[in-house]
C-alpha cells in the first residue's frame, strides 16, 4: 500500500466558494492509502509549499495528490515541493479541481462530489505512479529563422547581436518581405525603402547571420534544442560566388514574364531580381518563362554575363543543419478579391487592391511613381476605397477585422492627394479603427485636411460606364443611396494568412486557428511561443499586424530563443512511451502516427515450438519521444504505455470515478 | 453437384500444382469439400494426393489469406488462393506488416460470388439435393422435383454487395477478371439505421448484441484483427469485462469495430462466421462510410501503397471540435 497525502487548496475563493474544503479533505482521508490530507488558502504560496513539505517529511509520505488548479499553471511548482522533501517529482499528482470543476460548475452540491470524485481519481492513479527521471540534452547553438520579411529580419538581428548564429530561409530571391513593396508608411509616412533597406543590408553583412533566399525548408526533425532541418536552395541557374549583381544580365535578356513583386501590373524579364534594393543582388531565371529551358535556345544572359555566372545545370540543393531553435515569420497574403463578383475585380484595370495601389505610388512600380490610371494613364480625379473586403464577414469572408487597412486607406489617400491635388477620395467603411499610437490622429488629418470623405455604408454594384467606374452602395447612417462616379476603385481586402501555411505548420509541428494563422501558446501570457518547446513565431504569420506590432513581436521572439540557446543543458521529457515488445505484433502504425519520428522497427527472437523465430516489433527511442501519447491509443492491443500515463494507471482513474471504490 | 466446373478445377490445379511439387511453395492454402456437399473448407496442402481434393465452387466463402498468420511461421514459402475479398484481406496484412510479400504466391481468382444454403433451402422449399449452374441460372434439386433461380437471388449476403470481384493483387491471375461491380445497396441499413433516433438507435443494438456468446469467431476470421493479443484477452489493464452483459457486449463490438476504422476490407467473414447472426457487417460499414464521407473514398486493401486516413495527416482534414 502508498503512503498518500492529500493536499486540497482553496485558491482564495476561486475553489473554495464553489466546492465544500471540510467534506472533501474528510473524503479524502478514506481514499485507499491515503494516510494524510490537509487543506490551506493558497498552496502555491510559500507556506503552502512549506505544509506539503513537511507533511511528506513528518508522515513518510511516497505519493502526494493536490487538488488545485489545473497542472498547466503548478504542476512544476508542486513538483519541486516535493523534490525539496526528497521525493521523486513524478510520484506527485494534479487533480484539477479548478478548471475542471469549482470554475465549470454554480452549484456546491454538485461540484463538491466532482471534486471528491476527481481526487479519488488521481489518488488511484498516483498509487501507480513510478519514480521517473528527466534526460538531460544539448543545446545547439543555433537558430533558424524561416521568412525573411521585416519579422524574420528583425529577429535575425537580434540572435545574432546577442552572439548566436542564425540562419534565415527566405523563399523569394530576395529578403524582405511585404514592407518592401509599400510606399511610405503610417503613421509617420517615411518611405519604406529608406528604413528597410538599411536592415535588409545589416542582416546581409552581419557576421553571425546566413542568408538562404530562394530557399524553403523540406523537413523538420528532432526537438527543441536538436531540431534536425533540411532546407531545399532552389537552384537560382546564377552562381552567387561569382555573379557581381552588374544586371547585364537582365537587361539583355529577351523574355519577359509578370511580375510577382509588382503583384503582377508590370512585367519582369526570365532573368531577374525582384526589386532594385534585393539582398542579394543576385538574379534566378524562371524556368517556365525562360526561352533557354522552354524551347532550349537563347543563352543570351550566359554570353553577355562578364564573370561567367551563369549556370543551366545548376541543381537544387539540400542543406541539412541543426537548430536548437526557430523562429516562423512567413508573414501573409491578402485575399484575392474576385471571389465578390460585385466588385468587378479583375474585370477591369482602375479597379486594384490596397497592395496594388502601393506599387502605384512607388518611384519604381509600374508607372514610375506617377499615380495614374492603369486604363489610360491620366491622372484618377475621384477615387473610391471600400473598406473591410472579406473582413468582418462571417457569411462570405473572414470573422476577424484585418486591422491594418483603415490605416493604409487613410495613408493612401494622403499620399493621393499629395501626387493628385485636385483628387477627392471616397472611403466606405463599416467602422474606422485606429487605435495605437498616433494613429488617430493620423486618420483624422486624412479625413479633415485631405479631402477624404468618410462614409459609413456599403457598396453593392460596381461597373464600368463610359470611362469612370459607376460605384453604387448604401450610406447606412442616412440609409440613402449613394452613386459615386469614380476614375479609381481601391478595395482593402483582408489579410490572410499564406496559402502554404497549414502545410509549413505541419512540417514544422505547430497548429494554427481555423483561419491557418498560426497559434501562440497563450493569447495573453505566451504570445510569441507555440505549443512544441523551441519553436516561436513573429509577424503577421500569427495575426494581422502593422509594422511596429510585428518588429515588437520579432524582438519578443528573439529573446526567448536567445534565452533558450544561452542554456546549457535542457531538461528533456520524462513521461515517454514504451512498447511492451512481448505483446506488440509489429503493425507500426504507431511509427506512422508518431510525429516525432520516434519509433523504428527492430527485430526480435522468440521461442517457437523447438527453434527460434525473428519478428519485428517496435521500438521508442526515448531521446526522440516528446511524450505526445498518440501511439499509446493508436495501438490496438494497449501494447504503448506512456510513463505517467500507462493504460493501467489511466484505467484506474476511470475505475475510481466510476466504479466508486 | 459438388463442382460447378470440373474444367475450371483443373485449371486452378494445374496451375498450382507445377509450384507445390516443384518446390517454389511449401504449401498451397486451397479449399477442399467439407461434410456436406454445400460446404468447401480450407485445404492445406503439401502433396499431389492433397491437390486431388482441391475444390472451386460456389461455396469457397472461407477467407484463405487469414490462415498465413500461423501458417507462415511454419512454411517458408505458401501459395494462397485469392478471390477479391482473399486478396484485400492478403493486402490487409501485408500494410499490418504480419507478411512479406516475397513469402507467399497468390493465385488470383475472379469471383462469381458465393451461394448461400440458407437461401437454396429458402427458394426450394425444402432441404436441396443438389443444384446444376448455368448462364447465371441455378437449377435446385429437391425431392419433389426441381427449382430454378437467379443466382444473383442466392448469394451470401457478403457476396451481394462485393464491389470488387476481382483480386486486387496476385501473381498469376487464373481467369479472365470481370472489372468493378456496381454496387447500390451497399449502405442501405446503415442508412436506415442512421434514420433513427438515438434510443431506437440504442434498442436496436441493444436486442442484437444481447445475443453475442463472445466467442469471439468473428474476430478469428477477421484479417484485421491480428493482434498478438487482443484487447479483450488482457489481465492489466482489464479493458473488457467478462460478464455477459450489455454493457461488456457493447464494448466489445465498439472497440473491435472502431479498431477496423479505415482497415476493414469489408470481406463479411465476421458476420458469415457469427454462430449467432449478430449483424456485424452494418457496424463495420457505418465505419467505411464515415471515413469516405470524412476523408474521401478509401477502400481498405485495394492497394497497400495507399495511405491509410487515420494514419496520417492532412492540413485540410476535418477538425469539426476547431472549425469557425
Ligand atoms: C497595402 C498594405 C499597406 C501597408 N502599409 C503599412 C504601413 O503603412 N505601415 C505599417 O506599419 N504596416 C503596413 N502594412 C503592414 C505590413 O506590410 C506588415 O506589418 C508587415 O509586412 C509584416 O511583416 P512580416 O515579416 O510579418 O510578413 P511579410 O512581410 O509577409 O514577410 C514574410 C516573408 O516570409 C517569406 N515566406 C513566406 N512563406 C515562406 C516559407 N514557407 N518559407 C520561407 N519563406 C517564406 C515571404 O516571402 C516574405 O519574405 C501594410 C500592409 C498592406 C497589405
Ligand atoms: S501499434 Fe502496437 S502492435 Fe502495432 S507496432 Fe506499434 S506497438 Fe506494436
Ligand atoms: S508518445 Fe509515441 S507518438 Fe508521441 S512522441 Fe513518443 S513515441 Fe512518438
Ligand atoms: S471486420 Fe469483418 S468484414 Fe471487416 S475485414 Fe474483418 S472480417 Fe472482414
Ligand atoms: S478486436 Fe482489436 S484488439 Fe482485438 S484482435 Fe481485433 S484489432 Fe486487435
Ligand atoms: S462471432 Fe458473433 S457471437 Fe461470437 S463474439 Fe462475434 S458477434 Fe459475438
Amino acid at each position: 500500500m502508498p503512503r498518500t497525502g492529500v493536499f486540497i487548496c482553496h485558491c482564495g475563493t476561486n475553489i473554495a466558494g464553489t466546492v465544500d474544503i471540510d467534506k472533501t479533505v474528510e473524503a479524502s482521508r478514506n481514499f485507499p492509502g491515503v494516510v494524510h490530507a490537509d487543506e490551506y488558502r493558497y498552496l502555491c504560496s510559500e507556506m503552502g509549499q512549506d505544509i506539503i513539505t513537511k507533511a511528506i517529511k513528518e508522515n513518510d509520505l511516497d505519493r502526494v495528490v493536490v487538488g488545485t488548479c489545473s497542472p498547466r499553471m503548478h504542476e512544476n511548482t508542486f513538483r519541486k515541493a516535493a523534490a525539496e522533501a526528497g521525493l521523486n517529482p513524478y510520484l506527485l499528482e494534479v487533480a484539477n479541481i479548478r478548471e475542471h470543476c469549482s470554475w465549470v460548475h454554480k452549484d456546491m452540491e454538485e461540484a463538491t462530489p466532482k471534486a471528491i470524485a476527481l481526487l479519488r481519481a488521481a489518488a488511484a492513479k498516483a498509487a501507480l505512479n513510478e519514480a521517473l527521471e528527466a534526460p538531460r540534452l544539448d543545446v545547439e547553438k543555433r537558430a533558424l529563422v524561416i521568412g525573411g520579411g521585416i519579422a524574420g529580419i528583425q529577429a535575425a538581428l537580434d540572435i545574432a547581436e546577442a552572439g548566436y548564429e542564425v540562419d534565415i530561409v527566405e523563399k523569394d530571391p530576395s529578403i524582405g518581405g511585404r514592407m518592401a513593396q509599400l510606399e511610405k508608411t503610417f503613421p509617420t509616412l517615411d518611405c519604406s525603402a529608406c528604413i528597410l533597406t538599411p536592415k535588409m543590408v545589416e542582416a546581409a553583412q552581419h557576421p553571425n547571420i546566413n542568408l538562404l533566399t530562394y530557399s524553403e525548408v523540406d523537413e523538420v526533425k528532432g526537438f527543441v534544442g536538436q531540431f534536425d532541418v533540411k532546407i531545399r536552395q532552389k537552384a537560382r541557374y546564377v552562381d552567387p560566388v561569382k555573379c557581381t549583381g552588374c544586371g547585364i544580365c537582365w537587361e539583355k535578356c529577351p523574355s519577359k514574364a509578370p511580375s510577382e513583386f509588382e503583384m503582377g501590373l508590370s512585367k519582369r524579364k526570365s532573368i531577374y531580381v525582384p526589386f532594385a534594393q534585393a539582398v542579394p543582388m543576385v538574379p534566378v531565371i524562371d524556368r517556365d518563362s525562360c526561352l533557354y529551358f522552354r524551347k532550349g535556345r537563347c543563352q543570351i544572359c550566359e554570353k553577355e554575363c562578364p564573370p561567367q555566372a551563369i549556370d543551366y545545370e545548376q541543381q537544387d540543393e539540400i542543406i541539412e543543419r541543426r537548430y536548437g531553435a526557430i523562429v516562423v515569420a512567413t508573414g501573409f497574403d491578402q485575399l484575392d478579391p474576385t471571389i465578390y463578383g460585385e466588385y468587378g475585380y479583375g474585370q477591369h484595370p482602375d479597379i486594384l487592391t490596397g497592395l496594388e495601389f502601393e506599387r502605384i505610388f512607388n518611384a519604381s512600380g509600374p508607372t514610375g511613381g506617377k499615380v495614374v490610371k492603369l486604363s489610360d494613364g491620366k491622372p484618377p480625379k475621384k477615387v473610391v476605397f471600400i473598406q473591410c473586403i472579406g473582413s468582418r464577414d462571417k457569411a462570405r469572408g473572414m470573422n476577424y477585422c484585418s486591422k491594418i487597412c483603415c490605416m493604409y486607406t487613410a495613408k493612401q489617400a494622403i499620399l493621393l492627394k499629395e501626387k493628385v491635388p485636385d483628387a477627392k477620395s471616397y472611403v466606405f467603411y463599416i467602422d474606422v479603427r485606429t487605435g495605437g499610437k498616433g494613429y488617430e490622429e493620423f486618420q483624422r488629418r486624412a479625413a479633415e485636411e485631405h479631402d477624404v470623405a468618410y462614409m459609413r455604408g456599403q457598396v453593392g454594384k460596381i461597373f464600368p460606364e463610359d470611362d469612370h467606374l459607376v460605384v453604387r452602395g448604401i450610406d447606412s447612417l442616412t440609409n440613402r443611396n449613394i452613386e459615386i462616379k469614380a476614375d479609381m476603385v481601391v478595395l482593402a481586402a483582408a489579410t490572410v494568412a499564406r496559402g502554404d501555411a497549414p502545410e509549413l505548420g505541419r512540417l514544422v509541428g505547430i497548429n494554427s486557428d481555423s483561419y491557418h494563422f498560426f497559434n501562440e501558446a497563450h493569447p495573453k501570457l505566451k504570445p510569441v511561443e507555440t505549443h512544441t518547446a523551441g519553436i516561436f513565431i513573429a509577424g503577421a504569420c500569427q495575426a494581422p499586424k502593422d509594422i511596429p506590432e510585428t518588429v515588437s513581436q520579432a524582438s519578443a521572439a528573439a529573446v526567448k530563443a536567445i534565452g533558450l540557446l544561452s542554456k546549457e543543458k535542457l531538461q528533456g521529457e520524462a513521461c515517454t512511451a514504451e512498447v511492451i515488445q512481448s505483446d506488440c505484433s509489429g503493425c507500426l502504425n504507431c511509427e506512422a502516427i508518431c510525429p516525432y519520428t520516434a519509433i523504428t522497427p527492430v527485430e526480435i527472437e522468440e521461442r517457437y515450438k523447438d527453434g527460434v523465430l525473428k519478428r519485428t516489433v517496435a521500438e521508442v527511442n526515448p531521446a526522440l519521444c516528446q511524450g505526445c501519447g498518440s501511439c499509446a491509443v493508436t495501438c490496438r492491443s494497449g501494447s504503448i504505455n506512456l510513463k505517467g500515463f500507462s493504460n493501467d494507471q489511466i484505467m484506474a482513474e476511470v475505475d475510481a470515478i466510476c466504479l466508486q471504490r | 453437384m459438388a463442382e460447378r466446373n470440373v474444367e475450371s478445377v483443373n485449371k486452378v490445379r494445374e496451375a498450382v500444382s507445377q509450384d507445390l511439387l516443384g518446390g517454389r511453395i511449401d504449401l498451397l492454402l486451397g479449399w477442399e469439400k467439407g461434410h456436406y456437399w454445400w460446404q468447401s473448407r480450407p485445404l492445406f496442402a503439401r502433396s499431389e494426393a492433397d491437390l486431388e481434393k482441391l475444390a472451386w465452387d460456389s461455396f469457397c466463402a472461407v477467407n484463405l489469406s487469414r490462415y498465413l498468420l500461423e501458417e507462415l511461421k511454419d512454411h517458408d514459402k505458401v501459395g494462397v488462393l485469392v478471390k477479391g475479398c482473399d486478396a484485400r484481406a492478403f493486402n490487409r496484412l501485408l500494410q499490418d506488416n504480419m507478411v512479406r510479400r516475397e513469402q507467399v504466391i497468390l493465385y488470383g481468382l475472379p469471383c462469381p460470388g458465393m451461394l448461400d444454403y440458407n437461401r437454396l433451402v429458402e427458394k426450394a422449399g425444402g432441404a436441396p439435393l443438389e443444384i446444376t449452374e448455368e448462364n447465371g441460372r441455378v437449377i435446385i434439386k429437391v425431392g419433389s422435383g426441381e427449382q430454378e433461380a437467379q443466382r444473383d437471388d442466392l448469394l451470401l449476403d457478403k457476396c451481394k454487395d462485393c464491389r470488387y470481384p476481382d483480386p486486387a493483387v496476385y501473381d498469376q491471375l487464373l481467369f479472365s477478371p470481370q472489372g468493378e461491380k456496381e454496387v447500390t445497396e451497399r449502405f442501405k441499413t446503415v442508412e436506415e439505421l442512421e434514420e433513427m433516433s438515438a434510443e431506437e438507435r440504442f434498442g436496436y443494438w441493444e436486442k442484437e448484441l444481447s445475443r453475442c456468446l463472445r466467442c469471439y469467431a468473428c474476430r478469428q476470421a477477421c484479417p484485421f484483427c491480428s493482434c498478438r493479443e487482443c484487447f479483450v484477452e488482457q489481465e492489466n489493464p482489464r479493458w473488457q469485462g467478462r460478464a455477459y452483459q450489455p454493457s461488456e457486449n457493447f464494448m466489445f463490438h465498439l472497440v473491435r469495430a472502431y479498431h477496423g476504422t479505415g482497415r476493414c476490407i469489408d470481406c463479411g467473414e465476421c458476420e458469415r462466421s457469427c454462430p449467432v447472426d449478430i449483424p456485424l457487417q452494418e457496424l463495420n460499414r457505418k465505419l467505411i462510410k464515415d471515413i469516405n464521407e470524412l476523408y474521401g473514398d478509401y477502400e481498405a486493401g485495394l492497394d497497400p501503397e495507399q495511405e491509410p486516413p487515420l494514419l496520417t495527416y492532412r492540413p485540410d482534414d476535418p477538425a469539426a471540435f476547431s472549425e469557425k
